[in-house]
């Protein structure tokens, strides 16, 4: 009896399993466990995370972990990836000159243009000029209706600007109809006694007249040029239930261009392009530029920081010199990314264009040895680093019922996507691409405008619902739920994200159906695009024609929805994809671990 | 009993009449109808059971003096889907459009203000 434990430390989990070494030479599967990796990956916290699951593993068994008489460690693959995300347009308001948001429940409905004065400053109004009011929380609803009422008498009122969110209980109480936009946070800072126009949009619809320029031109009297000026407040009006465009002499909304800067390409042919042209154009220039040396980024901008930034966090993770590291590929990606605008009176958001990277670094290899060492010493097994991890993950997926070789393997992680090929020979080919789970995980936050990083990363991971009411959801195929027992009011009329054994309620106001959309555009946008690039690189000719089938391992093969959308696309070039199903019971996980215990046989 | 518009119900029994200005202009704000009717003989949970009962939007407010609860239909007596004792004005005010937003099928707004919230277990 020889118990033989494979140990795979990956970015996020360790996986073991347990073989027992048979005296004809086969290897007889006992047991399997994972864990959180302590720790960076490859540095000697790992042990920590490595004796819990082997723990975890011979407990199963009933046996202590002093029984075992060998473990085999992964050699793991060195290269580290990261993401990072940039704005490359940015709008900012000098001199508070708009509102545009979306209160719950505004009043009215129509456009009004008129001078702005405060609700206190009304005895100082001048007959047959039209005003806008606004009125700060201070007074009761009562109070400025009544006060609204007694100065129509004299006033030409023809617009209310609340902070309150009572605009319809303060139109309840009017005796005319006016728009009145509510929720307005900053009221304070409305400069007083400026032209401005006001719109409210009829149930079911946004605004018109100010997301149009010349909708604006119209109620301000603007000539050419100041129109040309205020396009981009219509811009960032549109799809608003309610705005307030204010006319400031100075008063600017300005869309700037950041100097988005080019990225630089060092491989087999010297490439450049500007991060302007787009992901795509960004991804031919890649493929054209042949292999990759290093990739940097135009100093003093926004890309070159950007690259520069990614470079200094591996120095810092690696402990290598800065100028050591080399970027060896990159995934870039367009995204829209709602940014506060500066100087905004209620919060008001406009969507940026702004493109999200990926890279991945080269580095020396992982100090393995190190981590066998301290195993030895502090838990008493004798280990050793063995096998290079795409193989042994290739041997692991052959146990899956229904493959054969050639195999390929497809292992998207967190931050690299990696594939191998295993010919009938024994031939080997692997590579690794920069951007997988981490990137989607960035994307769906910044599209969604997410202000936590954990929430995008359980949108990645869980499908949605929508409590309808206490009793039931609507799930985001359209089935509807009912639950046992009435739901915890605090989740109702919530998307909710359905993680085992909990429901995870979305605190942000997102429908369902677009969170929906983000989530499975970001995951196509990089595991699908990731996929074939990776399969291509590995691909005898390069021809995916020339793969015949290919098995899904690692987490990403445990989404919900990432094998299908695989099975989907590779389903085009003939290829079966599938989620692999390691020694018919372990599911995608445990591949690199079950491949280290069977190469001993040798 | 002449037909009724669609309306949240509220019943009373000596409400505290601040309390209920604030709840009301919180229903009135979400755009929807109230009837408020007092029954001074019953006790929290009943008013609020049976408002929501008996209003055919399915939700509906008991109020005891300066106790709140907020109930919806189907829901069994006692669970009620929150209770309020001696709150803020502003705690009334998200209670009175919560009720409505029941019916609105929208997110309910907080109203953790202080610590009367107790949430049906």
């Amino acid at each position: 009896m020889k118990l033989i434990a494979g140990v795979d430390i990956g970015n996020s989990t360790t996986e073991v399993c347990i073989g027992d070494l048979q005296p004809d030479g086969s290897i007889r599967f006992l047991s399997s466990a994972s864990r959180m990796t302590t720790g960076t990956k490859g540095t000697e916290p790992n042990v920590l995370g490595i004796k819990s699951a082997l723990e975890e593993a011979m407990d199963k068994i009933g046996r202590p972990i002093s029984e075992i008489s060998l473990a085999r460690l992964n050699e793991a693959a060195p290269v580290i990836g990261d993401t990072a995300m940039e704005t490359i347009t940015e709008t900012i308001i000098t001199e508070s000159s708009m509102i545009g948001h979306n209160p719950s429940t505004p009043a009215g409905a129509g456009q009004a243009v008129g001078t702005l004065i405060f609700l206190e400053d009304l005895e100082t109004g001048l007959e047959k000029v039209p005003y806008l009011v606004a009125a700060s929380e201070r007074h009761s609803y009562e109070e400025i209706a009544e006060t609204l009422n007694r100065y129509h008498k004299t006033l030409d009122i023809c617009g209310v600007i609340l902070q309150a969110d009572e605009a319809v209980l303060v139109e309840n109480r009017l005796d005319f109809r006016v728009p009145i936009v509510d929720e307005v946070r900053h009221i304070s800072s409305i400069p007083a006694g400026k032209l401005a126009a006001i719109e409210v949009a009829l149930p079911g619809q946004s605004v018109r007249m100010l997301s149009n320029p010349y909708g604006i031109a119209t109620l301000l009297g603007l000539d050419a040029k100041e129109t040309r000026a205020v396009t981009p407040i219509a811009k960032s009006l549109i799809g608003k239930r309610s705005a307030v465009v204010i006319r400031t002499p100075h008063g600017n909304v300005r869309e700037q261009v950041l100097p988005a800067g080019e990225i630089h390409f060092y491989g087999e042919k010297k490439l450049r392009v500007n991060i302007d042209a787009g992901a795509e154009k960004i991804m031919e220039t890649l493929e054209d530029a042949g292999e990759i040396s290093d990739i940097g980024g135009q100093e003093n901008t926004n890309v070159g920081n950007m690259l520069a930034g990614i470079k200094k966090g591996m120095a810092e993770v690696s402990k290598e010199p800065e100028e050591s590291i080399k970027i060896t590929d990159i995934l870039a990606v367009d995204t829209l990314a709602p940014v506060e605008i500066s100087g905004s009176l209620a919060g008001e958001t406009c969507m940026e264009k702004a493109v999200g990277i990926a890279a991945m670094v080269k580095t020396k290899q992982l100090p393995m040895e190190r981590i066998a060492d301290r195993m030895k010493r502090e838990l008493g097994i004798y280990t050793t680093v063995a096998g290079v991890e795409a193989v042994m993950a290739s041997l692991g997926a052959l146990t899956t019922p229904g493959t054969t070789l050639p195999i390929a393997i497809l292992d998207m992680g967190g931050g690299s996507t990696d594939a191998a090929i295993i010919h009938a020979d024994g031939r080997v080919k692997t590579t690794h691409q920069a951007g997988a789970g981490e990137l989607v995980t960035l994307l769906i936050q910044t599209e969604l405008g997410l202000r936590s990083r954990i929430t995008a990363e359980q949108i990645k991971k869980y499908p949605l619902a929508k409590v309808e009411s206490l009793f039931h959801m609507r799930l985001e195929n359209g089935a509807m739920e009912f639950f046992p027992e009435s739901i915890d009011p605090r989740y109702f009329g919530h998307v909710v994200l359905l993680a085992p054994e909990e429901l995870l309620k979305i605190e942000e106001d997102l429908p369902m159906e677009k969170i929906c959309a983000v989530r499975r555009e970001a995951k196509k946008k990089v595991f699908v695009c990731n996929a074939l690039r990776a399969l291509r690189e590995v691909a005898p000719e390069h021809d995916l024609k020339q793969i015949p089938n290919v098995v899904l391992v690692g987490g990403s093969a445990e989404d919900f929805e990432v094998p299908e959308m695989l099975t989907e696309a590779l389903a085009d070039y003939r290829i079966v994809c599938g989620r692999g199903n390691i020694r018919s019971q372990e599911g995608p996980r445990n591949a690199v671990a079950t491949g280290l215990v069977l190469s001993y046989r040798g | 009993m002449a037909a009724h518009r669609p309306s949240i119900f509220i019943y009373t029994a000596k409400a505290d009449p601040d309390y209920l200005k604030e709840i009301c202009a919180g229903i009135e704000e979400e755009g929807i109808f109230y009837e408020i009717s007092e029954f001074a003989e019953l006790d929290l949970d009943t008013l609020a059971y049976e408002a929501a009962s008996e209003s055919i939007l399915g939700s509906g407010i008991g109020i005891a003096g300066k106790r709140i609860a907020l109930q919806m239909r189907m829901l069994p007596k006692g669970r009620n889907v929150c209770e309020l004792h001696a709150p803020t004005f502003a705690q009334c005010r998200s209670l009175g459009a919560n009720s409505a937003r029941a019916v609105k099928k929208m997110p309910f707004k907080e109203l953790y203000g202080g610590r009367e919230l107790r949430t049906a277990k």
